[in-house]
């Protein structure tokens, strides 16, 4: 398992869609006939299919800052858009579907999510949530390690930044993002071990594999996980944002951010990090900005609003030569002034008192058909 | 005077609700079977039962029963109509102008293709129009039904159903042109010729806005509730069905309006998507079972062959004008195929639109029966089958897809 190496902090995302029936705005399962449309249309970047057959993946290709990253997602999201409304079905953002019941998925029949199915049993059929990913190139395999067990502390900014699903099952959960507890459920969850050099990581996916639990990298669900195919390390915790703009300013973010590390390696990678993992995870997970972080590196708690700022400022050199800077303050702009997905999602159930008013309105908020303010 | 007189008299008085509740158990059990044991259709099932409990079997549901079940039958098909019209997204025609493009096409080619075949089998033209014009539309309680059962999604079931809305109002459209023509041929004084379609068409579209009205003013009203929303439309169908009966003006087209526009009018979203379909669901049998009641095998032998002939040209014409458009709109490969046999269904609903006729011309309608009936005997009972065929194979249905 060869680390290929890549151009340092250059940036994909991934992002999982939802695909809606234009009815009751509940998901729809045409993720076959959208991808085979799209295959006919051209149009920048790649549309897969995910685990169920309410569910499409859009991958960018790789970008040097937000700029390229904002117009190129902008393009694919208006070829999804046509196509989309050729079938008469809309596509949203968002980490959950509000009010989708899981019994009602189908897997999208491929031999793997089948298998999946077999494996996993309604776990698999629960999956159906979405998140962003976010690849940041690496030049080395030992790169990778230490960017993993850094960027491990920022988790927390990652997803209360992203939070998008606090609605499941026509419930408010009380999460900000309720997205990564179905994520836990999964054996193969949580964080990668604490190795730091690459053949010591190659040597513990060989004995995981020597044990038949795994077979490859793509049955681990990390939070953070090396693509060594790519020469990226993914981030994985972000829910998918309601709009691509969004989703082009955490991309920024974890850009900027591991340049920032990778540059300056201001801290030694320790084990501690591992201690506070969870903790620090639960609160953004549950609180969002609002929760606290305790850095493992200082030992002192932190308000996550505050951190978040801070590290913005830290990086902001590094923002600015990547030509992010602007991205960055507008990101900080809505830290300010309490901006979220989440919240979005909660006062425009709390204005229309209807979940399929949510998912409509969230919906036109993707497709870019609407204002933002509810 | 006896000491007995509070017993009742034999026979014992109809009573409607009986009748319903037998009727609903009659299919319940059909149903089942069917299912059980050859695994079809449950509604195959409800129509084989029908046609065991009437004409065509024991006779013990005669005429005067199935009149009495009459307004059982009106609810499920106002039911129908109207979920069949909230499917119907003017938006999406616009977007994808070939599914539009591809109901007119197979609506006409079947149109002619029945005509000219049943003009060249002597049948006299205004009887092969009338007949064409009802084989025109699919039907779309079977259609409904089976995804229904299936629950079926996708783009196969989302296009039939819109096909099947879009070949029902050209189907309603021809035949109240038509109505001019049988006016004319019993000898009706012009106004009638004139003004009798007219009253049909803008009488129960005009119901049908009125009705549409009312329910998104009081939806606004009651706010967000998918309970009172419901009762607020199945409310509205009720009256609206009652209505069109009482003005003489057409069920059909006044359901199938008032399903279009409470879609497509509300601008604001104020009628929440609540689904009639599980209330519907206890019309809906008694709906297939009276429909097999009706059917008579003896037509068979009357129109069989040309019944026959009538079914092929109809299935033709379908499927050349699905076939030649579909691939346009971008769905999967073999999509128009099945698109094609999932418009198959006709069923005695599709009498409901010559039933106005044959009330004011009894022998008309005698003369269309043995054209149209042993069509509609058939294609009722392999219909469905067809429906739950196409949706399978289109891996639409809520099973899960095999490799």
């Amino acid at each position: 398992m060869e680390f290929k190496s890549s151009h340092e902090c250059s940036v994909g995302v991934e992002l999982e869609l939802q695909i809606l029936n234009s009815r009751d705005f509940n998901l729809a399962r045409d993720a076959a006939d959208l991808i085979g449309l799209l295959e006919k249309n051209s149009h920048p970047g790649l549309i897969k299919p995910e685990i169920t057959e309410s569910m499409v993946e859009l991958n960018t290709s790789v970008h040097r800052n937000h700029d390229s990253m904002v117009s190129e997602l902008r393009q694919i999201r208006d070829a999804m858009v046509t196509a989309a409304e050729r079938l008469n079905v809309r596509i949203a953002g968002g980490g959950s579907h509000p009010f989708h019941n899981w019994s009602d998925r189908r897997i999208y029949p491929t031999e793997r999510f089948k298998r999946l199915l077999d494996v996993y049993g309604y776990l698999a059929k629960q999956f159906t949530i979405f998140g962003q990913h976010v690849h940041v190139g690496c030049p080395g395999g030992d790169d990778a390690m230490y960017l993993i067990h850094m960027l491990a502390r920022y988790v927390p900014h990652f997803i209360a930044l992203s939070a998008s699903s606090p609605f499941q099952e026509g419930q408010d959960t009380a999460y900000q993002s309720s997205r990564l507890n179905t994520v836990n459920a999964f054996p193969l969850s949580g964080h990668a071990p604490f190795v730091q050099s690459w053949s010591e990581f190659v040597a513990y996916i060989d004995k995981m594999r020597g044990f038949g639990i795994i077979e490859s990298l793509k049955d681990i669900y990390w939070d953070i996980r090396p693509k060594p195919e790519y020469g990226t390390v993914e981030v994985r915790v972000f829910d998918t944002p309601l709009t691509v703009e969004r989703a082009a300013l955490l991309a920024a973010y974890v850009q900027s951010l591991a340049c920032y590390l990778l540059a300056e390696r201001p801290h030694m990678p320790s084990p501690d990090i591992y201690l506070v993992y969870s903790h620090n995870r639960f609160q953004a997970c549950r609180y969002g900005l609002a929760g606290n972080l305790v850095d493992a590196h200082t030992q002192h708690s932190v308000g996550l609003r505050e951190d978040v700022l801070a590290t913005l400022r830290r990086i902001e050199r590094h923002a600015a030569e990547l030509g992010n800077g602007a991205a960055l303050q507008a990101l900080a702009a809505d830290i300010e002034t309490g901006r979220s997905d989440a919240r979005w999602l909660r006062e425009t159930y709390k204005r229309y008192n209807s979940f399929n008013d949510v998912v409509r309105l969230q919906s036109d908020l993707w497709m870019g058909r609407a204002a933002e303010s509810p | 005077m006896t000491y007995l007189d509070f017993l009742p008299q034999l026979p014992f008085p109809a009573n409607p609700l009986a009748l319903f509740g037998l009727l609903l158990l009659a299919g319940l059990i059909g149903g089942e079977l069917v299912k059980r044991l050859l695994h079809l259709p449950r509604i195959t099932g409800y129509v084989l039962m029908g046609m065991l409990l009437g004409a065509s079997g024991s006779g013990l549901l005669d005429d005067k029963l199935i009149a009495e079940a009459r307004i059982f039958v009106d609810i499920a098909l106002g039911l129908v109509l109207f979920e069949l019209g909230r499917r119907l997204d003017v938006t999406w025609l616009k977007k994808d102008r070939w599914l539009l493009a591809t109901g007119v096409l197979e609506s006409a080619l079947s149109f002619a293709f029945m005509y000219f075949a049943l003009v060249y089998f002597d049948v006299k033209p205004l009887f092969a129009a009338v007949a064409a014009a009802i084989g025109v539309s699919t039907s779309p309680a079977v259609v409904m039904l089976v995804s229904q059962e299936l629950r079926a999604e996708g783009q196969v079931t989302e296009r039939a159903l819109n096909l099947v809305a879009i070949n029902s109002v050209i189907a309603f459209v021809l035949m109240t042109m038509l109505l001019s023509g049988v006016h004319h041929e019993y000898q009706a004084g012009w106004i009638t010729v004139a003004l009798h379609p007219m009253y049909m068409l803008a009488g129960s579209l005009a119901l049908g806005y009125a009705a549409c009205m009312l329910a998104l003013l009081l939806a606004r009203w009651l706010c967000k509730s998918a309970e009172r929303h419901l009762v607020l439309l199945l409310a509205l169908v009720a009256v609206t069905v009652g209505a069109a009966r009482m003005l003489e003006l057409s069920v059909l087209l006044a359901l199938l309006a008032l399903g279009v526009m409470v879609r497509n009018l509300d601008r604001r979203h104020d009628l929440m998507a609540v689904d009639t379909g599980r209330v519907g669901q206890l019309f809906f049998v008694v709906l297939f079972v009276i429909g097999g009641a009706s059917l008579q095998l003896s037509e068979m032998a009357a129109g069989g062959g040309l019944a026959l002939v009538y079914i092929l040209a109809r299935f033709a014409g379908k499927s050349i004008g699905v076939l030649s458009l579909t691939h346009f709109s971008g769905v999967r490969a073999g999509s128009a195929g099945l698109l094609c046999i999932a418009l198959t269904p006709m069923s005695s609903t599709a009498l409901v639109m010559v039933q106005g006729t044959a009330d004011l011309y009894p022998e008309f309608g005698v003369k269309l029966s043995a054209i149209v009936l042993s069509a509609v005997l058939i294609l009722e009972l392999l219909g469905p089958i067809a429906v739950q065929f196409a949706l399978k194979q289109a891996g639409e249905t809520n099973e899960e897809k095999q490799q």
